[in-house]
């Protein structure tokens, strides 16, 4: 009997205890996911769900802006900055002036800083945004503002003048700043950086030059040539969807993804030009045009004199790298004795062009892509292009850019060799070698400063003078419009600087 | 009888827990999946009151308070980065097991001890606000509120004797607010050469350790005793102030510190050529380390020589034995007008042979530029004979963690007294009249230092320092510092004026030994000066 009652109560004894404990544990277990909820519930919270929490006490410092502020970012960084700024100088040194090279411009020899540091004013970030836009890829935007007091002097040598050093002053850089980190499964998780300035909001980089002990008028038209470059550095290298990719180490990783490739052909005849502008006090203007996609790669029609309704009937094949944004850009000059004048400049955004289909376009020439630039509305005539786009496969996009990597190399080859004065306007290399004086293409190229920041955060900035970055914004109404299928781009209406081609 | 029903109870009622706990375990737990499963999150605007009401004490910090900076960038950053780190994570952390336990394995007579799960589970960290500290000493303090109640599955299987058994550790939360403090600041990336971390409060750990399936944290007082086990284990080694330290730049490299000497003695120069109308040329030789701000240094001027013999000798610090060069100009001197150059040359000190003399013979040359036409020329010729030095390690200046501590005073400096060391760092909003180019003058004993002026800047930067030799403690006395603007033109039309002035008593440099501060500057609209002193004794 004691046994048998024993037994049993033992029995139930250690049932309830085990199922105490089970309880027990399942009671702390559903806590601690409880909790593990509410941490994860608050870590993204947003106006509602405080609203909720707080009900009528809502805090008054607390906003929600599309870029999250960091204050906290900027009290740091302006603690850091007179130690980031030493650090930055030699990195600056190395990584732009073999760029100012490359985008020298005729009758400018040599171009080099000769004074460098990034002043006392700390950049200020405005904002960060973080999205993932694709699997594997996180995307930060980062809204960044500096209006500087860096002293920036340049030792600028020409052909004719000795050397002359042109002071950047009042730098001020508004941009974002976009960096893409692609994502590995291994430590440090990140296999490489993209960092480019978004094209939307426009970046605006202003600064205003001036020669010490001396007078920017010594050499005429050279203000322009700098701001000219400065402008074709930060479009051609840094300005969406040019990017810069910085592979981080240890992690071998195919970065090629993220390049930026070449991805159709575009071949344009130039046909005719009609009612130029005549701009010589004798005879009539000496036109040519220059077309190019990107600044690097720029060619060039052959002059007819005396004319206002030249025909050139020329073709030439351009690379694209990102139809979506990149635009076809022409420009009309008259060559003149010393420098030549801007007729006209007209703007094709290629997401208008409908692939392998030959597309014939009257494009108005305008004084200047800027809009807010333009102040007369005086008719400066139309051009007339015959476009043909052709998407590149695998195996044409490889040989694209093998045969875009042995133009560049060649053009290294003969600058060194001192033929062209600059890489930029060598497309058509036996051209180019005639009177490579100051004024070749004139304004339509120049030299400048474009800056890549790195470092821990990849602070990218540049330089250039307001509104002098034409073009090349293809806003979201105007893709907009392509996707809406419509073959008769006179239709559309570029918000920013895009010629209306005329139907 | 009842005596031995009783017995027979008691020996009943043994076997029937230990039966009971038996069916309990297989009833409760045993069959109960041992997977760690996502727990669904419903968006919080979808939560009742009561779950808002449970929400309440884990509000966010930077909800509650205004100097917390929201930090949702980060968690978003972190949220989409974290599958990523997670993998990553576990498979350096299975490396790294791997040899440890291969080699502790034999010593206990197991067969084999490995994770038959490991990872961190769905949930990220999130920080959930950010706060800075702002000091006038070179660092940067941070102080992220971290919180992580991440659902990891970490299961350690252990087989011995055929059996097998499995540790789970489930549910981990930690929450914890390091500080982060990142100094010294250097002029090199990343800027910081060292972080430390410590805690300021002891950190809360929650998580189920489950052996065989059963949760022990659960029996109760067990997970409150190992709680605060943790807790201690962690707070005797980071709470604040005892720090972890993380190096990651080495501070000689990053704070360009001498690592040498260089001794350069100027011989003599040949066939050097006449410039000079009449008589022969007067030259000499300028001596100048490259990306050295320091002015240069000059021989005598031999006059109406060309065949001059100096046999002068120079010393310089070097910093950077890899890329600084020697540069060594002669000039033909003039008693009026300029200088004219005759040539000059340049030694790589990376071509040097440390701690053996060597003389060279060096062509001179118009430029440096190896091509030019104009360097065929014959110069003339000129003879150095250099030594370089590099420091041993002994020898190398100590530390620079100490530099924030006082050093000690230089040797001579009289018993009972000291240095007094002035460090003008920098000042803020200070604005002249007509022009703003401010420097600082000390008045101390009726000496005067001046800094060197910097152009055109609101916010100067001097950093420079200045040192007074005292025989006694200036317990007494008082430090004159003025910020003076002057004209960067001749000052005739407006002459120099005085930006603000602030009178320092020393008495409390001399009890603290050093005293970092800013100073708001009198007869200045909103002036501040950042002075630094140091009284430094032997």
């Amino acid at each position: 009997m004691g046994l048998t009652s024993g037994l049993f109560m033992g029995t139930v004894v250690g049932v309830a205890l085990m199922f105490g404990w089970s309880y027990m544990m399942r009671y702390r277990s559903t806590k601690r996911i409880s909790k593990a909820m509410d941490i994860k519930l608050l870590g993204s919270l947003d106006r509602n769900d405080l609203k909720k929490i707080c009900g009528d006490n809502f805090p008054e410092w607390i906003s929600f802006p599309a870029f999250e502020q960091a204050k906290w970012l900027n009290k740091q960084l302006s603690k850091l900055w007179p130690f980031v700024a030493e650090a930055a100088t030699a990195v600056i040194k190395e990584s732009v002036e073999p760029l100012l090279e490359d985008y020298r411009p005729p009758g400018i020899t040599s171009l080099k800083f000769s004074k460098l540091s990034l002043g006392t004013v700390a950049p200020k970030i405005e904002g960060i945004r973080v999205q993932s836009l694709k699997e594997g890829q996180i995307t930060m935007d980062i809204d960044f503002r500096w209006g500087g007091d860096p002293s920036i002097i340049l030792a600028v040598q020409t052909a004719l003048v000795a050397s002359i050093p042109i002071q950047l002053k009042d730098l001020q850089v508004f941009t974002v700043v976009r960096a893409i980190f692609q994502l590995a499964d291994e430590i440090p998780c990140i296999s490489a950086v993209v960092a480019a300035l978004l094209s939307e909001p426009e970046p605006r980089i202003d600064y205003t030059l001036k020669a010490v002990g001396g007078s920017l008028t010594a050499i005429p038209g050279i203000s322009d040539m700098i701001d000219d470059t400065v402008n074709s550095i930060v479009t051609d290298t840094l300005r969406w969807p040019h990017r810069i990719v910085v592979p981080l180490g240890g992690i071998p990783v195919d970065t090629s993804e993220l390049e930026l490739k070449p991805q159709g052909k575009l071949t344009v005849t130039v046909v005719r030009a009609n009612d130029l502008k005549n701009m010589e006090m004798i005879g009539k203007s000496d036109p040519y045009a220059v077309v190019y996609v990107r600044p690097l790669f720029k060619v060039k029609t052959k002059v007819i004199e005396d004319n206002l309704n030249p025909v050139w009937d020329q073709t030439f094949a351009l690379i694209a790298e990102d139809k979506e944004t990149q635009s076809l850009i022409i420009e009309v000059f008259d060559e003149d004795i010393g420098q030549d004048k801007r007729l006209g400049t007209a703007k094709l955004p290629l997401i208008t062009l409908e692939a392998e289909t030959v597309t014939e376009v009257d494009l108005r020439l305008l004084p200047s892509l800027d809009m807010l630039k333009i102040k007369d509305k005086k008719d400066r005539g139309t051009v007339t292009v015959k476009v043909f786009y052709h998407e590149f496969n695998k195996e044409e996009q490889v040989a694209a850019l093998e045969e875009e990597k042995q133009i560049l190399e060649a053009r290294k080859k003969l600058k060194e060799a001192g033929v062209i004065g600059s890489t930029m306007d060598a497309l058509d290399g036996a051209a180019s070698l005639v009177g490579s004086g100051v004024g070749m293409v004139g304004t339509g190229i120049g030299a400048g400063v474009g800056l890549v920041g790195s470092g821990l955060g990849a602070v990218g900035s540049g330089l250039s003078k307001a509104g002098r970055f034409m073009g090349r914004s293809i806003t979201g109404h105007s893709s907009s419009s392509k996707r809406n299928g419509s073959t008769t781009p006179g239709n559309d209406t570029p918000e920013n600087g895009g010629s209306q081609p005329l139907q | 009888m009842g005596f031995f029903s009783t017995i027979l109870g008691f020996c009943g009622f043994g076997v029937g827990v230990s039966l009971g706990l038996v069916v309990g375990y297989y009833l409760f737990i045993y069959f109960q999946p041992d997977d760690v499963k996502d727990p669904v999150i419903r968006p919080l605007v979808e939560q009742d009151t009561e779950t808002l009401q449970r929400l309440l004490p884990e509000i966010p910090i930077w909800v509650k308070n205004p100097d917390y900076d929201r930090v949702d960038w980060l968690n978003m950053f972190l949220r989409h980065m974290w599958p990523y780190l997670d993998k990553a994570i576990c498979k350096t952390a299975k490396n790294i097991a791997k040899p440890i336990i291969a080699e502790q394995i034999p010593k206990y007579k197991i067969d084999s001890v490995e994770f038959e799960k490991l990872t961190l589970g769905t949930l990220p960290p999130t920080f959930q606000g950010m706060k800075v500290y702002v000091t006038d000493e070179k660092e940067l303090i941070m102080e992220p509120s971290l919180k992580w109640a991440g659902n990891p599955n970490i299961t350690v299987a252990v087989k011995a004797f055929a059996l097998k058994a499995t540790v789970q550790v489930v549910d981990l939360q930690v929450f914890a607010s390091p500080r982060i403090t990142l100094k010294p600041l250097v002029p090199s990336f990343p800027c910081f050469a060292k972080i430390f971390v410590s805690l300021m409060e002891k950190p809360h750990i929650d998580f189920g350790l489950k052996l065989v399936g059963a949760d022990l944290m659960s029996i109760p007082g067990l997970y409150r005793f190992v709680q605060e086990l943790i807790k201690d284990q962690v707070a005797s080694m980071y709470l604040w102030p005892k720090t972890l330290e993380i190096p990651i730049l080495d501070l000689t490299k990053a704070m360009r510190r001498p690592v040498g000497i260089l001794h350069v003695k100027v011989l003599r120069a040949m066939k050097l050529k006449k410039k000079d109308l009449l008589g022969a040329s007067d030259p000499y030789v300028k001596l100048k380390l490259t990306e050295d701000k320091l002015p240069s240094k000059k021989t005598t001027v031999k006059h109406r020589n060309l065949n001059p013999e100096w046999n002068e000798e120079f010393n310089f610090v070097i910093k950077e034995p890899e890329s600084q060069a020697l540069e060594l100009h002669v000039y033909d001197w003039e008693q009026v007008g300029k200088h004219e150059k005759m040539g000059m040359n340049v030694i790589p000190l990376k071509e040097l042979p440390p701690e053996e003399p060597k003389e060279m013979t060096l062509n001179l040359l118009k430029t440096m530029d190896p091509n030019n036409p104009v360097n065929d020329k014959l110069r003339g010729q000129l003879v150095v004979e250099l030594t370089y030095k590099p420091f041993k390690e002994e020898e190398m200046p100590v530390g620079f963690e100490e530099s924030n501590a006082v050093q000690k005073a230089p040797e001579g400096t009289p018993a009972g007294g000291g240095m007094l060391a002035v460090i003008v760092h920098e000042a803020q909003d200070v604005e002249g009249k007509h022009h703003t180019n401010p420097y600082v003058r000390i008045l101390f004993r009726g000496e005067e230092r001046k800094t060197k002026p910097v152009k055109k800047n609101r916010d100067p930067r001097w950093e420079e320092e200045f040192h007074f030799t005292l025989d006694e403690p200036p317990t007494n006395e008082r430090m004159h510092i003025e910020v003076l603007s002057a004209s960067s033109r001749i000052g005739l039309l407006h002459p120099k004026e005085s930006l603000g002035y602030v009178d320092i008593s020393l008495a409390d440099v001399v009890s603290n030994k050093r005293i970092n501060e800013k100073y708001h500057l009198i007869d200045s609209k909103n002036g501040r000066i950042q002075i630094e002193l140091q009284w430094r004794t032997s």
